[in-house]
């Protein structure tokens, strides 16, 4: 049989390496324990009751629909037909990475976000919390109005009260401070320094809560210039990254993830593959993907930075900065081996890191340097603009403002009082300062503290522009009319200043004289192409969403005086933890709290929805005794607050595979005012239980254990106490939820164990594609993989598929978990959020799940798969199912008719891929404002009724009616995507029709990668993956090499 | 005693439900069967005369049919296309030109109260010009075809292979006052997919989907 082999994947620590109770798991028909009492209603009075409700139902349904009414426009603007959906070209306002978004709008409404496929740095793809943004259009808490003292008031009243104050602010030269996040708007940041030039004393402070400040503070002192290089990971044949996240959370991650992937994996006749090596202390879905990952505590960080920087001075042949600092964690083997590929792959070689050690990333622009790395996949000539905060500002503005010395605060995109550590302080300075504006759009920590409130627009109802990257930018336009009594920001700074002027206006004219006159054809091949005057050339930016200008040319020499040896990192005392503090793909630096999707979507490795908590490795749960959901005290002993007591922080702890052993690592972001909303999310029942903690709110804040060191906020590196509480607390993780099994006593065909996820090398690659370039070309497309061993024919070959034939293909090596697509799915297809506890419950109901495998014990790799319904051409859902509700379709789809359906349930009972979802209520949304986001093309379906994916059939439908109304016999390739298509940053997953031959579903159908899962059970699904594929040595050349 | 009387309660109940069945079947219908449904509408506009005495396109108001999922109905502006000018049926105007010059006067204007309501919708004033006095308000229809939720009907893929409109909607140019002339059951889909299929639509081969997923997703 074969089977005695375990498998080589597996899901937890408690399932997999890790212990006992394996089987009990995994093959439990009901997951969570029975242990409510046995029913009391007796057969007759079900009957009963059955018979009465039938009576009524009839009585009931003989009568006549209610009436319904048709509102047509009174005045119907020409370009608009009802029913017809609208994309509007436009810029993603959830972070400031300023990606290009098409908003789609429906009948006035935005209903979805998707990727603008023609934007030069994120190239289609949209990260999960720019999918979810479109909810906060509709938050139904959203600062309506001014505020005054938390009071409503007219925005007369508002700019009456604040100019009155400001002139006399501006008689007295009182300073004023203008404090925001990155802000990447020329424009706006041109209004406001016209606004600050109308006083004396004024200054505009910048930070990030999820800082970037070291790279740019090294900059400063290697390269003259307070930049942030643009990082060119498509062109980088080798990555060495410290500590950096640059697929999840680091920067611009949707632009890296596609730079990334487009460089990964070559798969022409001679495969060519980048090489990626990722030193971290957490598991990150970055470090998921690297070639060579090796666990690395925040103090071992510098001394490896400086090891790498002395063998590439060795290899360049200069004289190191550094002295040799010795050995140590990592092994200087690898360091050796990698600075040979850095060297070998020069100048398309890159070194990143996310350490907010300013000395350790000024040795990290040595390394880059002395590859000649810089002008090839570091641009300074046209620096990322996406991070410009200043910490050392920062903390000098937070002085000021403990001090009583500032007479006006403008808070613009920033939470202070919430992400920063001395929060409390910083509200404490809020109260002491004369005039404090908040523009946020959210009553949140910092807003709530603040006198006045005037709320900014969304940034789907704002004119506005971004530019991400010096010389790319983005235009943004309202794609609906304000909802609310907001202003935006460009109108109230003008209000203030005395000249009143509309957000549009203000745009226009800086683009008429700032970026007109410095236009260039967007594939940067002069001017002649981007329009002729500024009408044309305005039109055409509109349109596009897109502009590029050019950029003055300017130099940045390097300075290699400034280079020198990190400080080395104080040691841990024994029984002390290394603390990480890091941002989560969803919720990031926790400005999206507040939004459903984003709290609920799994994290893409550690699986859990709707908390934080203080992650630990096995061997150190292991040493502490600690069980997944014990609640630990943290407690910071801070080494450079003076007189501060300990900070501590009560979360439950997770034991998270791949972390190193010394570190303790959890997530900021959480515990967010406006959070307390979710106490009531998913259906309301008697076994109903709150969806927040005892705080009342979502997860905890854990932004006091972060410290200022050394002029820039300090994510790690900080010594920490643990201690066990004696308390538990459930996490609702999904990550043995819908797992796939095959049973042990399940004979296979073939024989052998086939695994889930199937993983290659390159070196197996080149075989595999020279077999398959030698092989005769199969007759058609393999339609299973077994031909040698006949299929009992349980299942008819009666399918003919004359017309299209739907697949979907998934490249394993190019996708990175991000959860981008399972937050797009969500939004496309009107899937409810079901809350805390229904997860508990296994209820989760996202279409596609992003199941997350280790492999490995100690140093564990991560391989992510997505997993949606495979459309299984012998589908065992559809014969199971009593009513019909489920079958086939001429085209390849399992199709599920909610109206038909009537909940038995044997469908999902029997899908061996467990990605049927069933409705155990009508599970409204929380907030009833939010319906406006529903897509009306696709049904909301009610209570008692199994749903799943269907490829997004209203979009093949949509497309197939657009294609025969323009007279095209076929659908063809590409015009149809579906919404995890559309929105994946990695472009990993691609749909169309595997009967067009020169499809690109085809062509993925025929790659030597290509495997599907449980294929030897003959459902023949019609989802098709592609093996994942690392860049290392296969195991058979590497004995080889041992022994020869 | 008691069994008697549940007999004759019983008895009484049958008998009633037979006379009822007997004498109202033609009334009688499925539960979401709307056929015959025929509302009364805000304005009462014929489609008689639009469509039939005048001979409208009715793509000319219902202007989404051959490019949207909804035929649309047609905004105030629309109808002000015409309207602006035919304040009256050309009865009325003719016989009040013919008063008026009998009486060697200016015809005085007349407006009839069912075009009244489309510049009251607009709040124009008699002039035709927006009136500030008066505040603008949609007019409300009843909508009379209708589907289920979670059935979805688009008008441009029927239009645009050739379907006539009076295949669903019946002879609307005949109506004074619209009615649903089918009983939009899935049978009665179903069954035009068929035979379009087999017969084709206006000489032309077709391919009508009988898939679930062609209209239920």
């Amino acid at each position: 049989m074969g089977r005695d082999k375990p498998s080589r994947y597996w899901k937890s620590w408690e399932q997999g390496p890790g212990a006992s109770e394996l089987i009990q798991i995994s093959t439990n028909e009901f997951p969570e324990p029975l242990d409510r009492p046995p029913s009391q209603f007796s057969r007759r009075s079900f009957l009963k009751a059955a018979g009465f409700t039938a009576a009524v139902a009839a009585t009931v349904g003989c009568s006549r629909a209610p009436v319904e009414k048709a509102i047509p426009y009174l005045v119907q603007p020409e370009e608009i037909v009802p029913g017809v959906s609208y994309f509007y070209a436009s810029g993603c306002g959830g972070c400031s990475a300023g990606c290009g978004v098409l908003v789609k709008t429906r009948d006035g409404r935005p209903i979805k976000l998707e990727g603008n496929p023609e934007h030069p740095l994120s190239h289609g793809g949209l990260c999960a919390a720019g999918q979810a943004s479109l909810l906060s259009l509709y938050d139904s808490q959203r600062v309506k109005e001014p505020l005054i003292g938390g009071k409503p008031a007219s925005w007369q009243e508002a700019d009456r009260r604040i100019t009155e104050q400001l002139a006399s602010i501006r008689a007295s030269r009182g300073p004023v401070r203008f404090l925001s996040g990155t802000i990447t708007s020329p424009t706006l940041n041109a209004e406001i320094q016209r606004f600050l030039a109308t006083f004396p004393d004024a200054g505009h402070v910048t930070y990030d809560a999820l800082s970037s400040s070291a790279i740019l503070d090294a900059h400063q002192e290697t390269h003259g210039a307070r930049l942030l290089p643009h990082y060119r990971f498509d062109l980088a044949d080798v990555v060495v990254s410290f500590d950096a996240d640059f697929l999840g959370t680091w920067i611009s991650p949707v632009e890296f993830t596609h730079g990334y992937r487009s460089n990964r994996l070559n798969e022409s006749a001679a495969p060519k593959m980048s090489y990626h090596a990722q030193f971290e202390s957490r598991l990150s879905i970055t470090g998921a993907k690297a070639d060579q990952r090796v666990r690395v505590a925040p103090d071992e960080l510098p001394s490896a930075v400086s090891r790498l920087a002395v063998s590439i001075a060795r290899l360049a042949g200069i004289a190191s900065p550094v002295p040799d600092s010795g050995t140590g964690n990592p092994p200087d083997a690898i360091l050796e081996t990698l600075a040979q590929r850095l060297w070998e792959a020069r100048p398309n070689s890159l070194v990143v890191s996310g350490s907010q050690d300013r000395r350790a990333q000024v040795l990290v622009n040595f390394i880059n340097q002395a590859l000649g790395n810089y002008g090839a996949t570091l641009e300074i000539e046209r620096p990322s603009l996406q991070k410009s905060g200043s910490d050392r500002e920062l903390q000098a503005l937070v002085d000021e403002l403990q001090k009583g010395q500032v007479a006006a605060l403008f808070i613009l995109g920033a939470n202070p009082v919430y992400d920063l550590p001395n929060g409390s302080a910083i509200a404490d300075g809020i109260s002491k300062t004369r005039l404090v504006v908040s523009f946020s759009g959210q009553l949140d920590e910092t807003a709530s503290a603040s006198r006045f409130v005037c709320p900014d627009h969304d940034a789907l109802e704002s004119w506005g522009d971004a530019e991400p990257v010096r010389g790319t930018l983005t235009l943004y336009q309202p794609a609906i009319r304000p909802l609310t009594n907001t202003r935006p920001v460009l109108e109230s700074l003008a209000a203030w200043r005395g000249q009143p002027r509309s957000a549009y206006d203000t745009l226009r004219e800086y683009w008429r004289t700032e970026v007109f006159p410095k236009r260039q054809s967007r594939d940067g091949n002069g001017a002649g192409a981007a329009g002729a005057d500024f009408q044309s050339f305005w039109d055409a930016s509109v349109e596009a969403g897109i502009a590029q200008i050019k950029t003055a040319s300017t130099t940045h020499p390097f300075r290699g005086a400034a280079v020198a040896a990190p400080a080395a990192a104080g040691a841990l005392s024994a029984d002390e933890f290394s603390l990480v503090l890091y941002p989560k793909v969803a919720l990031g630096d926790g400005r999206h709290a507040h939004n459903p999707w984003l709290q609920e979507l799994p994290d893409p490795i550690s699986k859990i929805t709707w908390d934080n908590y203080a992650s630990v490795s096995p061997a150190a749960a292991t040493r502490l005794g600690l069980k997944e959901g014990d609640v630990v005290r943290l407690e910071l002993q801070s080494r450079d607050r003076e007189g501060a007591g300990a900070q501590t922080i009560e979360l439950p702890s997770f034991i998270q595979p791949g972390q190193h052993d010394a570190v303790v690592s959890v997530a900021l972001g959480y515990g967010r005012k406006g959070t307390e909303r979710f106490s009531t999310v998913g259906p309301k029942w008697i076994f109903g239980r709150s969806g927040v903690n005892e705080e009342g709110r979502v997860g905890k804040n854990a932004a006091p254990l972060l410290e200022f060191t050394d002029g820039s906020l300090q994510y790690s590196g900080s010594g920490i106490r643990l201690t066990k509480t004696g308390r538990q607390y459930s996490l609702a993780s999904t990550q043995s939820h819908h797992t796939l099994t095959i049973p042990k006593n399940i004979p296979l065909v073939g024989g052998d164990t086939r695994e889930i996820v199937h993983e290659l090398t390159v070196a197996e690659l080149v075989e595999k594609v020279h077999a398959a370039a030698t092989a005769p070309p199969p007759p058609e497309l393999p339609k299973r993989r077994f031909p040698e061993v006949p299929m009992n024919g349980m299942w008819k070959d009666d399918h003919p598929y004359t017309g299209h034939r739907w697949a979907i293909g998934v490249d394993l090596t190019a996708c990175t978990g991000c959860g981008a697509c399972v937050v797009a799915c969500q939004a496309e297809n009107n899937i409810p959020v079901v809350g805390k506890d229904e997860v508990l419950r296994h209820r989760e109901m996202h279409w596609i799940r992003i199941d997350r495998y280790y492999s490995g014990e100690e140093d564990v790799e991560v391989v992510h798969q997505p997993m949606m319904c495979q459309q299984c051409d012998n589908a065992p859902c559809e014969t199971v199912c009593p009513v019909l509700a489920t079958v086939h379709s001429a085209e390849g789809l399992n199709q599920q008719i909610y109206n038909r359906c009537v909940g038995t349930r044997y469908c999902a009972n029997n899908c061996p891929y467990k990605t049927r979802r069933f409705n155990w209520f009508n599970y409204a949304r929380n907030d009833k404002f939010q319906n406006l986001a529903l897509n009306p093309d696709v049904t909301v379906r009610s209570r008692g009724v199994m749903e799943k994916c269907t490829f997004c059939v209203q979009r093949i439908e949509a497309a197939r009616i657009e294609s025969r109304r323009h007279g095209a016999a076929k659908i063809a390739d590409g015009q149809v995507q579906t919404a995890c298509q559309q929105s994946c940053p990695a472009q990993a997953i691609v749909f169309g029709d595997l009967n067009d031959p020169n499809s690109r579903i085809a062509q993925m159908a025929r790659n030597p990668r290509r495997f599907a899962v449980l294929e030897e059970f003959n459902f023949r699904p019609a989802v098709n993956y592609l093996a994942v594929v690392r860049n290392r040595e296969s195991e058979i050349t590497k004995e080889a090499k041992a022994h020869g | 005693m008691n069994t008697k009387l549940v007999t004759i309660v019983l008895g009484v109940g049958l008998i009633v439900s037979v006379a009822v069945l007997v004498t109202q079947s033609s009334t009688l219908h499925i539960p979401g069967n709307q056929e015959g449904y025929q509302p009364p509408q805000p304005i009462a506009f014929s489609h008689g005369l639009h469509a039939g005495e005048m001979q409208i396109s009715c793509f000319y108001c219902h202007s989404g049919a051959d490019s949207s999922r909804h035929a649309g109905i047609p905004a105030a502006s629309t109808c002000m296309n015409c309207h602006r000018y035919v304040t009256a049926p050309l009865g009325a105007l003719r016989e009040e030109d013919e008063l008026a010059k009998k009486e060697n006067r200016r015809p005085a204007p007349i407006v009839s109260p069912e075009i009244q309501k489309i510049y009251d919708a607009l709040a124009l004033n008699p002039k035709m010009e927006p009136d500030s006095q008066k505040t603008s308000k949609p007019i409300e229809w009843t909508r009379i075809y209708r589907l289920p939720d979670f059935t979805y009907f688009n008008h441009s893929a029927h239009v645009s292979v050739g379907v006539d409109c009076q295949t669903c909607h019946g002879p609307v140019e005949t109506m004074e006052h619209v009615r649903q002339v089918s009983d939009l059951s899935m049978g009665w889909c179903v069954n035009c997919h068929r035979q379009a299929n087999e017969k084709g639509i206006a000489g032309k081969q077709v391919r009508a989907s009988l898939d679930c997923s062609t209209c239920h997703y």
